[in-house]
């Protein structure tokens, strides 16, 4: 008899060290789940990183190849622009007029880039080629190409 | 009852007896798996798990002094197929599942990667599991091959250097090669610098290639390189190879150099030269346009020394601005004569008028009592017979042989810059000296490494060194405003509005044992006089479309002057020239 309730009052203890178990168990499974789903979702982020990275390094290379001098000097060319070896400044105190004034004469080899650049297409977008560039209109050439800065930003010539 | 218990005993033994040995057969196999065959099983086990990986470091890039970059480094792909399982495509379009046969989409991956079709399909037929489509495409195209989903398509990624202006300052940046060794230029000389640490990742993986969950990871960080930032202002390197390149070409000329240097920092402004390798293509140029000519080049320098000798005689005191001598077109020297560039009379002129003229008997009457020794360490102090502090790759030392080796003759023509031999750099750092008040400031090509933070490590230390008086370099260089503001050629390299100073060479090429019919034409000088901000050079590897050597360097010096002053907003001067006769009667 004494046996008997001896066993009998084992069986809550039993039962909590059981239940115990059997919870320990369930939350190291979810556990381990929730560790699983995470190191999938850490897999799709970097995989998301990979594709950003990729898309800033082709952002990059094309802002980098817009704005390579060579790139800006075909650009400019198309515009019309040639540069001055006259540099003139005007003082502000006294408004006077430092340097001599003399007008640009952009030659042919000056508005043509000399200096190779494998890393850009030298060939125009299209849009670009549709600029007007004749000599014989400077007035118009400059209403062109006014409109031309704004509607035909150039294609990135990046490969 | 009472066969019961002995029969119950009995199996309760037997179940006892069997259990025991159950375990003892588990505890042995525990045993051997666990401690006498446990290094080998997990060695075994691992090997079959663990990946381990290098995470290669991304090198640093090379900018100029405002930033821009000038070399970096982007990911290229090599673009894979496998032939074994290379099958039709599956695609579901607007919900419809349909094939793409193989030469379809053979077709469209030639598109994309620019290549011949009739020349891909046949690599994707084999049973092969690796073959090349195309190596090293940009990151854009190949995402489009990625959006494209093939099976049986892979790729590697690369990293690649990638110089965005191409070859200006290509002579400077140098490049690397194919498998990133750096080859040439900065890119090796601060290879230290621009490389990083490799890293190492080690993981272990399930079938499906993701880490398994509370797996050992161990992960060695890559280090990324740091930045070489250069002194040099990429704008205007440009905008002098584009002088250079039109020049070469105008003049049929070999190849042009140019260097400029801030007075009063020794920084190098622009070092360009045409033609000049685009790093890009490195193998398109050819081995002499590689390298940078600005430091490795060393030629007789011709009339531009006459200002050195100049400024060593009156620093000695063996003349003075007006000192006057009598000078002929041709003097006899031991077996040799020594004529002018131009016939003329024996004319009365001043030291500044032998130097407005550029007249070689002049200069040997002016520097005749000068002790050979003491030219020679005025010389040295210039900077001439070592490489400069720069210490580029490959840098030439010149030739300024012991004075003491200096024959009869060589000991004249030294004066005015023959029978030894200057690099560009070292002729722009020498007027330099002349602009600053005679202190010497070692030309700086490299402000310093750069990390990620922003700090600046390993910049170079500037010494100044006091080479000749103050006042013997203010007359010097006014001297040689006399070029600018009377000579004929000088005159042309005259930018409106500034006061500036220099002095015309054309220097004989050595062929053999004697000279060629060809001339370095050089123009070195300082602007804006009344405040110096820059001294540079601009010289002309033998020009053959030219009415006289010594003309061919003024154009394209006169431009590169005007684009620096202009660029870096230099006030215009407002002062006047002192007044130096040239002449005495």
């Amino acid at each position: 008899m004494k046996a008997l309730a001896r066993t009998r009052a084992r069986g809550p203890l039993v039962m909590i060290v059981v239940m115990g178990f059997l919870a320990i168990s369930l939350l190291h499974l979810l556990l381990t789940i929730a560790t699983s789903q995470s190191v999938y979702e850490l897999s799709d982020l970097k995989r998301e990183k990979r594709e950003l990275d990729t898309t800033s390094q082709i952002l990059s290379e094309e802002v980098a190849s817009l704005s390579s001098q060579q790139n800006l000097l075909n650009t400019a060319s198309k515009l019309g622009m040639v540069s001055n070896s006259n540099p003139v400044f005007l003082r502000l105190d006294d408004q006077k007029v430092l340097g001599k004034p003399k007008p640009a004469l952009g030659s042919s080899s000056q508005s043509r880039n000399l200096v190779a650049n494998s890393s850009m297409i030298n060939e125009a977008p299209a849009k670009q080629k549709a600029a007007p560039a004749s000599t014989e209109q400077p007035q118009q050439l400059s209403e062109v190409a006014e409109v031309s800065t704004v509607s035909a930003i150039p294609a990135s010539p990046t490969r | 009852m009472n066969h019961a218990g002995p029969v119950s005993a009995r199996r309760i033994r037997l179940l006892i007896t069997l259990s025991v040995i159950l375990v003892a057969v588990f505890a042995i196999r525990l045993v051997d798996f666990q401690i006498v065959r446990a290094e080998s099983i997990n060695a075994t086990s691992l090997e079959k798990r663990e990946v381990t990986r290098v995470i290669p470091a991304v090198r640093g890039d090379i900018v100029d002094a405002n930033g821009k970059i000038l070399a970096t480094t982007v990911y290229r792909y090599d673009i894979n197929a496998a032939p074994a399982i290379v099958r039709p495509v599956e695609r579901r379009i607007d919900g419809v599942s349909q094939v793409e046969s193989v030469e379809s989409v053979a077709l469209e991956l030639a598109r994309i990667l620019e290549v011949d079709a009739a020349e891909l399909l046949p690599k994707l037929i084999g049973t092969s599991h690796y073959v090349n489509l195309k190596k090293r495409v940009d990151a854009e195209t190949h995402r489009q091959i990625v959006d494209l989903d093939i099976p049986w398509i892979f790729s590697d990624a690369h990293q690649n250097r990638l110089y965005p202006n191409g070859a200006v300052a290509g002579n400077l940046t140098g490049f690397v090669g194919t498998d990133g060794d750096a080859l040439a230029g900065i890119e090796r000389q601060f290879n230290a610098c621009l490389a990083g640490v490799d890293g190492k990742e080690s993981f272990e993986k399930g079938v499906d290639g993701i880490k398994i969950p509370a797996s050992t990871l161990v992960i060695q960080e890559a280090k990324a390189g740091r930045n070489v930032v250069l002194t040099i202002d990429a704008d205007l390197q440009y905008q002098a190879q584009q002088v250079l390149a039109s020049e070469v070409t105008r003049l049929n000329a070999d190849w042009a150099t140019a260097v400029v240097i801030e007075v009063k920092t020794g920084r190098i402004v622009l070092a360009a030269e045409a033609p000049s390798v685009d790093p890009n293509e490195p193998g398109k140029s050819s081995p002499e346009e590689r390298g940078a000519r600005v430091f490795q080049y060393a030629f007789e320098p011709g009339s531009t020394m006459k200002a050195i000798t100049a400024a060593t005689a009156i620093e000695t005191g063996f003349a003075t601005v007006a000192t006057q001598v009598r000078a002929p077109y041709a003097l006899r020297v031991f077996d040799h004569t020594i004529t002018d560039s131009f016939g003329h009379p024996t004319e009365n002129w001043t030291l500044t008028g032998v130097l407005r003229f550029s007249s070689n008997t002049g200069t040997i009457k002016i520097a005749e009592n000068i002790p050979a020794k003491t030219r020679h360490e005025f010389m040295e102090r210039f900077g001439f017979g070592k490489p400069t502090a720069v210490g580029f790759e490959g840098e030439t030392r010149g030739v300024l042989n012991d004075y003491r080796d200096w024959d009869g003759v060589t000991n004249f023509t030294t004066m005015f810059g023959q029978a030894l031999s200057v690099s560009p750099v070292q002729m722009a750092s020498a007027y330099q000296i002349l602009a600053n008040e005679g202190v010497r400031l070692n030309p700086v090509l490299v402000a310093g490494c750069q990390d990620s933070d922003g700090n600046l490590t390993g910049e170079p230390k500037q010494n100044s060194t006091q080479v000749v008086s103050a006042s013997t370099a203010n007359d010097v260089m006014h001297m040689l405003e006399k070029v600018v503001e009377q000579g004929g050629i000088g005159r042309t390299t005259a930018v409106a509005g500034y006061r500036s100073a220099g002095k015309t060479g054309t220097a004989e090429i050595k062929e053999g044992t004697g000279y060629g019919q060809y001339y370095a034409a050089s123009f070195y000088g300082m602007a804006p006089v009344d405040n110096p901000r820059y001294a540079m050079g601009v010289m002309i590897y033998k020009p053959k479309q030219v009415w006289t050597n010594s003309m061919a360097a003024a154009a394209g010096y006169q431009k590169i002057l005007s684009q620096v002053l202009l660029a870096n907003r230099v006030p215009p001067s407002t002062g006047k020239s002192p007044n130096l006769p040239t002449e005495w009667k």
